[in-house]
């Protein structure tokens, strides 16, 4: 799939902007710092997943200034032989809208699907490097661009886990006061541990599943960007979804219970899972070097752009917020060689391999787009 | 910024449901355009409303009795008097099935199939330990004290399809299962007269999990 062409309204840093990317190959965004190169990158990732790309409320997305209330981002492009056009309107007060191809939508979320992204940014080395949480979301929205249905799942999860948790603190607070538990605490736990578990083991199967689906796809993106770099015995990399809990989810509830009331927190569940990365046979986390760690990173994500162009059959939109003034030249390189064929929109500063073909160019000067 | 009383009615205004700031001062300058006794006119509806309707007694529900100054001058003062809903008070009405839901507005849904013939409880909410409310704060001590009393034979769980509304009928479940009475939920699915094409894949899926055999 492809992008032909974007309007941004009242987004971000802009009033209002046009971006026409090349259909294949690279399109260079450049600029310096600050003018607004992430934003352009951001407003696509929006269509794509609703959520901001580094994680901002959706309300920050508005422009600030001149009370502008609503940013608008509209894209035209095709996904194969068909047309798609997505819009979707961002309300700092009132409902937000989306449509698909002229179609209003009844929710919002339902535009999930319609176009997919890859995004590779600097902090992807955090997937590696950093706490499970991330690599929790790496495959939560995996799982998403590959079964829009799972948002569902994770959305509930998210609320049954909120729900739970405010259950056990109220109750670990009477506790606290002497006044002991209350009768009804035990039976209510009881409706929220049932639905904890029918909906965390859901999601934790998908999640396993998607990281056996990832393993070889994986290994096989970090040989080739760690191609010529990796020492003997450190170009195998490997995936292990680790659940927090043995058995059933349930029974894992149940015995957990004490420790959960004592505490005031959920200490099993899908959200205290981990996606396990092994480089050679140690920890990746702890044991390997920063530039193993980022060429994993970017393996993981080269894997799940290959998993959603296959199982989808049509190639997300890649997008490359300033990637390259993070990488050595041989990882860069490598990155370069093993770039999916389709559609890649690239930020930077002015850090490019020299190899890099570029299909087109756009400038951002003083906050507008120039094409 | 505003004189005092002007202020007091934008707060009052803004402390309502979905009304926002904005919204509160738009509503409280056209009250104060409006002829006196136009505005006086809401001011009247809400205090006999105030005055006149209360919940049943029985089933929780909006119940309107006499004006208070006729029932229960005597004794409750200040208190409305206690009374009975129109559907509780309807001796056609089938006793031994109760349909169990959230709130009033729940009632008016159903009655509007009129295909439900038994009396209702308003639990008035849902459990969502978020907002503080737990089964203590819901009507559900008063629907089992209905329970023998009333000689139910069925209680329809009828409670929103989301986390709150299941999580309350899945607590009502449990409880409930000692007794010697059938506990139904109602089925969650697809709207009559949509395609399967526009379901969502959750409601979908919730369909076929409560299909029914259409031949015996």
């Amino acid at each position: 799939m492809h992008l032909e062409r974007l309007w941004l309204t009242d987004f971000r840093s802009y009033r209002h902007a046009e971006f026409a990317p090349a259909p294949q190959g690279i399109t260079v965004v450049t600029g310096a710092n600050g003018e607004g190169k992430t934003n352009l990158l951001e407003a696509i990732g929006y269509l794509a997943t609703l959520r901001s790309l580094r994680g901002n409320p959706s309300e920050s997305l508005i422009r600030t200034g001149d009370g502008a209330e609503r940013a608008v981002v509209r894209m035209e492009g095709r996904r194969e032989a068909r047309r798609i056009v997505v819009e979707a309107e961002i309300s700092a007060t009132g409902r937000s809208r989306a449509q698909v191809n002229g179609q209003a939508l009844r929710r919002v979320r339902d535009l999930l699907g319609a176009l997919q992204v890859t995004v590779f940014t600097p902090e992807d080395l955090a997937l590696v490097k950093g706490g499970p949480q991330g690599r929790r979301q790496y495959l939560d929205d995996l799982l998403v661009a590959l079964h829009p249905r799972h948002d569902a799942t994770i959305a509930e999860v998210e609320r049954v886990l909120k729900q739970r948790t405010a259950l056990l603190k109220s109750a670990g607070w009477q506790a606290a006061a002497g006044r002991g538990l209350a009768p009804d605490v035990e039976s209510t736990l009881e409706v929220w541990d049932a639905k904890l578990a029918a909906a965390g083991d859901a999601l934790a199967r998908a999640r396993a599943g998607l990281a056996e689906a990832l393993g070889l796809r994986a290994a096989d993106a970090y040989r080739r960007v760690a191609s010529g770099v990796a020492h003997r015995g450190r170009d195998v990399v490997s995936l292990h979804y680790e659940t927090s809990w043995q058995g059933s989810l349930a029974e894992a509830l149940r015995a957990a219970r004490g420790e959960d009331l004592r505490r005031g927190v959920s200490t099993v569940g899908p959200h205290r899972d981990d996606l396990r990365l092994q480089i050679g046979s140690t920890p990746a986390r702890t044991h390997a070097s920063q530039g193993e760690q980022r060429s994993l990173a970017l393996a993981l994500r080269l894997a799940g752009h290959h998993l959603v162009a296959e199982r989808i059959g049509s190639e997300p939109v890649l997008l490359l917020d300033d990637i390259f003034s993070e990488l050595d030249a041989s990882r860069a390189e490598a990155l370069l060689a093993c770039l999916p064929s389709g559609q890649a929109i690239i930020t930077t500063a002015g850090h490019l391999p020299v190899e890099a073909v570029v299909a087109a160019w756009a400038r951002i000067e003083d906050g507008k787009l120039l094409a | 910024m505003y004189a005092a009383a002007v202020q007091d009615l934008i707060d009052e205004l803004g402390r309502l449901p979905g009304i926002g700031p904005k919204s509160a001062q738009r509503i409280a300058f056209h009250l104060l355009r409006l002829p006196s006794h136009d505005a006086l006119r809401l001011a009247e509806a809400i205090r006999v409303v105030k005055e006149r309707v209360s919940w049943c007694r029985r089933c929780f529900n909006i119940a309107e009795g006499p004006p208070a100054g006729e029932a229960g001058a005597a004794g409750d003062a200040g208190r409305p008097p206690a009374i009975e809903c129109d559907i509780c008070r309807d001796e056609r009405r089938d006793p031994t099935v109760v349909c169990v839901v959230e709130e009033p507005r729940d009632v008016v849904a159903v009655e509007k199939t009129r295909e439900f013939h038994g009396r209702y409880h308003v639990l008035q909410g849902a459990i969502s330990p978020i907002d503080g409310i737990g089964p203590d704060n819901l009507r559900i001590r008063e629907l089992l004290a209905r329970l023998e009393v009333e000689g139910v034979k069925e209680v329809i769980l009828c409670t929103n399809p989301n986390i709150e509304g299941d999580a309350t009928a899945l607590y009502l479940a449990s409880l409930l299962k000692p007794l010697p009475l059938k506990v139904t939920r109602i089925a969650s699915g697809l709207p009559v007269g949509g395609d399967l094409e526009y379901a969502d894949e959750l409601t979908l899926g919730r369909a076929l999990e409560g299909r029914r055999e259409l031949v015996d």
